[in-house]
């Protein structure tokens, strides 16, 4: 430990025991225990018992208040837990100290037992402590374990679930060691406290409160995700006969945390040795109701090694709920064309038809279970992709009201699912996923329709067109090429024939987040095919480039930042014309790095000045028109503008540009550690003084130099990297002369001392290459950078700063407590 | 029985970051979603694991309400949509979902950027989340689904503050979120109607605090600005973009033209427009003073106060400059301190709570030697004062508010739990409610009695109001009719037509009665004596004796007949209808008297 925290500790341990003190903010103690975790790892924790008696008798001085605050308690049995981890120190502990904290006479018994904060503190402080054969007899002895079964059902969920992943925790200690193998089944040769636990877990899997069986199977799908030594198979044995008996009930007692436990049993080592299993698996998945099975179904599909009978019949419930809509949607009689086993049955029929949350939650949960399982490599071979093609097309038309049902329960879906955003969310985003996979032409129309209808429709809620927008992004960037060339396939142009009017409507919708999503859909669609003659001539020919322009001027900065990422996407593929102004036609206006460059200078947003950053530099890593035309007038008018900005990222970005610029004209550097650049790789002497002209021209020079002191850290280490890469590239040549002590090197130090001070001071003008270089040389950029590394959070974060912290809130917290934001 | 079942995650007995989870009515909802500004942790964030153990979170939750813009409100919801995975809708006022943004975007800066934390938003994340609010209106009923509706109303506290009426049919919560019950300079006090809610979800930071006139506190601030600026010092003071900022400037503003004060104020980083900016688009959402002072000037549009450049800070002579971050833990607020600490001339007002482990917290708790990168040690020789304009109810407040919204239960939140237990008996004992105050982590759940709506037919209220009796709300009313229940309906409506509507015939009812009287006359004779009796005694009834020798007294129906065994005992039979009831006993018990003798 630290020397100075050493000193601290003995006066902030008697604050923390002064009743008269509050203890300061609640996070302080949260923060020293995680210190003294660290300590304790770190080292010997008797030691720093012995060498901090004050650790020690704080405990007791805990123990002894009269009426101890429940924080500081809580706080203490944690400590102690820490401590009492190391076996040597348990033992030294263990005499008086352990058995008041944790034992009956302890806290367990005190008005404090009350807080759960007590509670959970006594259950981590043991969670802490056992780690040795020591910590078990000490539990058995203290009778921990029972307080722990009864905590089990605590009031509080935090201390509840504590005290169930204790008690497998304690269960695999015990059977670490002399049971570990293959100990028997029934136990016989189980140590005590494992015997205990078992059979605790065992009455209660046969209780008939739903809460007790419950607790049993999370600890026991707790207990077989964590531990998969051989002992636990045996724990399986034992214990399979009673869950299986659970199946036996109707209605199922806590079918979920069965379906949790099950699939966890699964998925451990035990599930692959155990054929009994997977009749189990199967026997539940049948007497589940719909709603209950979907996520047995989709986890016994994720399984790497399972039978295959079982996972046909997985699938089938997870398909159902679609086949029931696909039978509902059916104009004629027919399967639905989905593997057998998924007809539709008649209780996912009743689900739909029992309620309307019911057919809602069942529908959601289907198609997202769908959704994650096509993603996934094992996913059931042959996919269904058609018939799910059309399950999701006609969900998303009755949704919509534009399907004519011709059955009951058609009739009845029609009426319960129109106009349901939550199913429409479900569904577009699982047709988007389908978009992986391939269909009959008939059906992509269709699906390529039923987007259309969304996105025009004016009923589809902001978050509802978002996702139509993302699903339909996914459809066109899937869909084929023209088999004779590389252009776009008919029916996709089509499409896009019909689509761009809607999205020239949807940049003029009243609501931000309509035009947002529009204009991001833009952006992406363009990345792709900006270079797709069918796609520059179709969006050419509409609006939609225009009123992308408009969108600049947003009222919404979120849209004008979308807008500027959009008319920079467009202009590099050449799409974005600059717009004639409306009054004066014959006027052309200003080009649009002038208008983006305006957005930088004046708008009052973050937002749209970030994204002109970023469209810039990838302009100019492209090479852009507009760039190219004059690139040092480009660089030089986006730094002045970057270097004057509020917003510190924009600063930022201004230096991540002006690298980029250094970059082309010095060539790239290996990696991004510019610095650590090989040397003969460096620019010759001749091209170098020329390159430094350019670089005080841009007045890139002034930018960084002032950017090194930066109130804001991220900005001053940008700046430093970017100099340090100036500094390496250029020094192994010799570069230009060395210029002495000349006026301009005396000027820009005095700048430098300056602007270290924090002040602004005039700018420095014209630079000489030779000065800045001089000056260059002369800084300590290094010693720079990693003071920069060690900020001020550095020193905010460390522990003697939050034992001066607690120690400075004594006395003066009675005015300012209870406050906040 | 249906119940309500309400979980903090966090606000549950601490002021941490509120995130409450209720149950009710078979729907779920998540009431703020905050985060915690001391850890730089996951723990930062409320522990959504205890949902997300129920299933998926967007199959499990209904909808996420969002009470104001603060980030121990909603600074863990990017998290929780964009990252833990939730899809569903999100609910909050307008100005709140125009404010979010910009301070979730100013803290993930600082978090992520500068410090280089991991495991947190993006800014991409941040607008995804934006994108799925939906925007409420003060008292506007909002539909989440078939069966949840909820409600916004005003709270004061900042701009766009409200609380939320939630109710899935009969059943009913409302959560205030942090609420003001005094107007303060920019904003109005929070309000809402007489609704009974099953359950009111208060906060409850200042619940044993009947705090002094915000008049007092601002005398004092005006007062220690005023005379550093006198005696040529600088004032720094620290704070967050939006919100108590734009109240202080507004002070300032004033007392500077009152008292014709030269020295330059100045607010730091264009955050004079941006404040005008959502001032100007939600004026309907601050006091009723800037509303009708609005049409003539701005009150927003400050003359006094100037954008800051970096430059000024080292210009001469006094100024007062207001700059972010509020709790001098980086940027241009630290820079400037660390330019103006070295001397006692100048002075930092801190107006709200520091986190431990930043500047602002340190040199609130005394300490004057700071050391700060490089090994530096920074000597604060500058005057530094704490002023809480935190604009929370008090405890008179809090009970103003219970008092207006006549929960049937109080839970409090976001609060100290000693300071809990105090409000707790207080609201216990005034008005006759139960009270709770969970700790984070532990239910709460109360049984509410199923209420069945109940459709009138018109016909049985037109009846009703022939009678004279004009319904008044306030008064409950009996009200006789035929319940039909059916096809989950309930319809009261008048006898005749429920017989009507379901194809019945109607049965008569009559309660009868025998009565044995000594008499050795004739049974008709008997009867005579009957009828005289009762027409002496039932003066304001009819009385009739009809040509069978039986008498009536309106539908009772009286006959004398011989006992079988003995001749001298006669056997009045009775019966009447049950509309008659009150009689037809009062007539038995007269006649058991026997007769009057005659004379």
């Amino acid at each position: 430990m630290d020397p100075e925290c050493s000193r601290l500790l003995p006066a902030l341990c008697a604050v923390l025991v002064d009743p008269r003190q509050p203890v300061a903010d609640d996070t302080c103690l949260e923060k020293l225990l995680d210190w003294f975790k660290t300590v304790t790892e770190a080292g010997p924790s008797l030691l720093l018992l012995q060498e901090n008696p004050c650790l020690v008798e704080l405990l007791f001085r805990v123990l002894k208040a009269h009426d101890p605050r429940p924080r500081v308690l809580s706080f203490s049995l944690r400590l102690a837990g820490l401590f009492a981890a190391q076996e040597d120190c348990f033992q030294y502990l263990q005499g008086e100290l352990l058995p008041m904290l944790f034992g009956e006479s302890g806290p367990l018994g005190g008005a404090a037992w009350t807080a759960p904060t007590v509670r959970s503190g006594w259950l981590q402080g043991l969670r802490s402590l056992a780690q040795h054969p020591g910590a078990l007899r000490f539990l058995a002895d203290c009778g921990a374990v029972d307080t722990i079964f009864s905590l089990q059902g605590d009031s509080s969920l935090f201390v509840a679930s504590a005290a169930g992943q204790l008690l497998v925790h304690i269960l695999a200690l015990a059977m670490r060691g002399p049971a570990e193998g293959h100990p028997s089944p029934q136990g016989c040769d189980w140590p005590a406290c494992a015997q205990k636990i078992v059979c605790h877990v065992e009455d209660s899997l046969r209780s008939t409160a739903t809460l007790q069986v419950t607790q049993a199977l999370n600890v026991l799908t707790t207990t077989f995700g964590h531990c998969h030594s051989p002992w636990t198979q045996g724990l399986w044995v034992r214990l399979s006969p009673l869950v299986a008996c659970l199946l036996e009930k109707d209605p199922i007692p806590a079918s979920h945390s069965l379906v949790d436990l099950l699939l966890s049993v699964a998925r451990s080592p035990v599930g692959s040795s155990d054929c009994g299993l997977w009749e189990t698996l199967a026997q539940t998945l049948s007497h589940l109701s719909p709603t209950q099975a979907g996520p047995l179904a989709l986890g016994i599909l994720k399984l790497q090694d399972c039978p295959q009978a079982l996972k046909t019949q997985a699938f089938g419930v997870l398909l159902q709920p679609l086949a029931c809509v696909l039978k509902a949607a059916a104009q004629a009689p027919g399967p639905p064309g989905f593997p057998e086993g998924a007809t539709g049955d008649s209780i996912t029929v009743d689900t739909f038809l029992s309620s309307k949350s019911a057919c809602v939650g069942l529908l959601c949960q289907a198609l997202a279970h769908l959704e994650l399982l096509q993603l996934l490599p094992q996913r059931p071979s042959p996919w269904p992709q058609a018939p799910l093609l059309r399950a999701a097309v006609a969900i998303l038309r009755f949704c919509h009201g534009s399907a004519a049902p011709t059955s009951d329960v058609g009739g009845h879906l029609c009426a319960v699912l129109a106009g349901c955003v939550r199913v429409q969310r479900a569904a577009l985003d699982f047709l988007g996923t389908l978009s992986q996979g391939t269909g009959p032409q008939e059906l992509v129309t269709q699906v390529f329709a039923v987007l259309l209808e969304y996105l025009t429709s004016p009923d589809s809620s902001p978050m509802v067109l978002k996702k139509a927008f993302q699903a339909t992004l996914r459809w066109l960037l899937g869909s084929p090429k023209a088999p004779s060339c590389c252009d776009l396939d008919p029916h996709t142009q089509l499409f896009l024939g019909e689509l761009l009017p809607v999205l020239r409507k949807r940049l003029c919708s009243p609501c931000w987040e309509a035009r947002d999503s529009g204009l991001e859909f833009l952006t992406q669609v363009t990345r792709h095919w900006g270079g797709q003659a069918a796609f520059r001539h179709a969006l050419l020919a509409s609006e939609v480039p225009e009123l992308t322009g408009q969108l600049l001027r947003d009222p919404e900065s979120y849209v004008r930042a979308s807008a500027v990422t959009a008319t920079g996407q467009l202009s590099s593929w050449g799409l974005y014309a600059t717009p004639t102004g409306p009054e004066h036609p014959e006027v052309q206006q200003e080009s649009l790095f002038t208008e983006l460059l305006h957005i930088l200078s004046t708008d009052s947003e973050g937002f749209p000045r970030r994204a002109v950053m970023h469209v810039f530099t990838q302009w100019l890593k492209d090479g852009h028109a507009d760039v190219a035309e004059d690139l040092e007038q480009f660089v030089a008018r986006v730094l002045q503008a970057a270097s004057q900005d509020l917003d510190w990222e924009v600063r930022a970005q201004g230096l991540e540009l002006a690298l980029v610029f250094l970059e082309q004209l010095l060539g790239q550097p290996g990696s991004r550690c510019p610095y650590a650049v090989a040397l003969p790789e460096a620019a010759p002497p001749a091209t170098l003084a020329q390159v430094l002209q350019a670089l005080c021209r841009v007045q890139l020079f002034e930018f960084a130099l002032r950017a090194l002191f930066d109130c804001d850290r991220p900005v001053a280490q940008k700046s430093c990297d970017l100099l340090l890469f100036l500094k390496a590239k250029a020094t192994p040549c010799g570069g230009p002369q060395e210029a002495g002590a000349s006026p301009d090197v005396v000027s820009v130090e005095a700048a430098l001392q300056r602007w270290q001070a924090g002040e602004q001071g005039q700018p420095l003008g014209e630079l000489e290459p030779e000065a800045v270089m001089a000056v260059l040389r002369s800084m300590d950029l290094e010693g720079l950078r990693g003071m920069l590394a060690k900020s001020s959070d550095h020193m905010e974060k460390s522990p003697q700063s939050l034992l001066q912290d607690m120690l400075a809130t004594v006395g003066v917290l009675g005015e300012n407590e209870a406050d906040c934001y | 029985m249906p119940e309500i079942r309400v979980t903090p995650l966090g606000a549950g007995q601490d002021v941490g970051r509120s995130c409450i989870l209720v149950s009710i009515g078979g729907k779920n909802v998540m009431l703020d979603c905050g985060m915690h500004m001391g850890f730089s942790d996951d723990r930062r964030f409320p522990d959504f694991s205890y949902i997300t153990r129920n299933g998926r979170l967007t199959d499990f939750l209904d909808c996420v309400i969002i009470s104001h813009f603060h980030l121990d409100h909603c600074g863990a919801l990017p998290y929780f949509s964009e990252m833990v995975g939730y899809d569903g809708p999100i609910y909050m006022t307008q100005p709140t979902q125009a404010i979010c943004p910009i301070l979730l975007e100013d803290y993930r800066k600082i978090a992520v950027d500068k410090k280089g934390e991991a495991n947190f938003f993006t800014s991409q994340m941040i607008k995804d989340c934006m994108k799925k609010v939906v925007a409420v209106h003060l008292h506007q009923t909002v539909q989440v689904d078939d069966e949840l509706e909820i409600k916004a109303y005003y709270a004061g506290h900042v701009l766009g503050a409200a609380m939320f009426q939630i109710k899935v049919g009969s059943e009913s919560v409302v959560y205030t979120g942090d609420y003001n019950m005094t107007p303060d300079r920019h904003l109005g006090a929070a309000w809402i109607d007489k609704c009974r809610p099953n359950l009111l979800i208060t906060e409850s930071t200042y619940a044993t605090t009947i705090r002094d006139s915000k008049r007092c506190r601002e005398r004092d601030f005006l007062k220690k600005v005023h005379e550093t600026v006198e005696r040529g010092g600088k004032v720094l003071i620290p704070v967050f973009a939006l919100g108590r900022a734009q109240e202080l400037c507004i002070l300032l503003e004033t007392f500077w033209e009152r008292m014709d004060l030269k020295a330059p104020i100045y607010f730091s980083t264009g955050l004079t427009e941006k404040a005008n900016h959502y001032y100007k688009l939600f004026i309907p959402w601050t006091n009723q003073k800037i509303r009708k002072t609005f049409v003539q000037r701005n009150m927003f549009e400050f003359k006094h106060i100037k954008a800051f450049d970096r430059a000024f800070a080292d210009s001469p002579g006094p100024m007062v400059v207001f700059a972010t971050p509020g709790m001098l833990h980086a940027g241009q607020s630290l820079q400037i301190f660390r330019k103006w600490a070295g001397s006692e001339r100048n002075m930092v007002i801190m107006p709200g709570y520091c986190v431990q482990g930043t500047v602002g917290h340190k040199i609130l708790s005394g300490q004057r030697k700071l050391e700060m990168e490089g090994r530096q040690v920074l000597e604060v020789k500058m005057q530094v004062e704490y002023m809480s304009f935190s604009a929370h109810a008090d405890a008179k407040g809090i009970m103003q508010l219970v008092g207006q919204a006549e929960p049937e239960n109080v839970l409090l939140v976001h609060g100290e739990a000693k300071k809990m237990e105090f409000l707790k008996q207080k609201i216990e004992q005034e008005f006759r409610v139960s009270c709770y105050m969970p700790a984070n982590g532990e239910t709460v759940t109360l049984s509410t009695s199923p209420s069945i709506p109940v459709g009138i037919s018109l016909g049985l209220l037109k009846r009703e109001m022939a009678q004279g009796l004009l319904p008044d709300a306030k008064k409950p009313r009996l009200l006789h009719g035929t319940l039909i229940m059916k096809d989950s309906n309930f319809r009261l409506v008048s006898s005749e037509q429920a017989l009507k509507e379901l194809g019945l015939a109607e049965h008569q009812l009559r309660f009868t009665c025998r009565v044995h009287l000594h008499d050795t006359r004739k049974e008709q004779e008997t009867a005579l004596r009957v009828y005289s009796h009762l027409k002496s005694v039932l003066k304001d009834h009819c009385v009739q004796h009809l040509p069978d020798g039986s008498v009536t007294v309106e539908s009772i129906l009286i006959q004398a007949a011989a006992h079988s065994e003995d001749p001298s005992t006669k056997v009045l039979l009775v019966s009447w209808t049950y509309q008659d009831e009150e009689l037809g006993s009062y007539l038995t018990s007269l006649l058991k008297k026997g007769l009057p003798q005659a004379s």
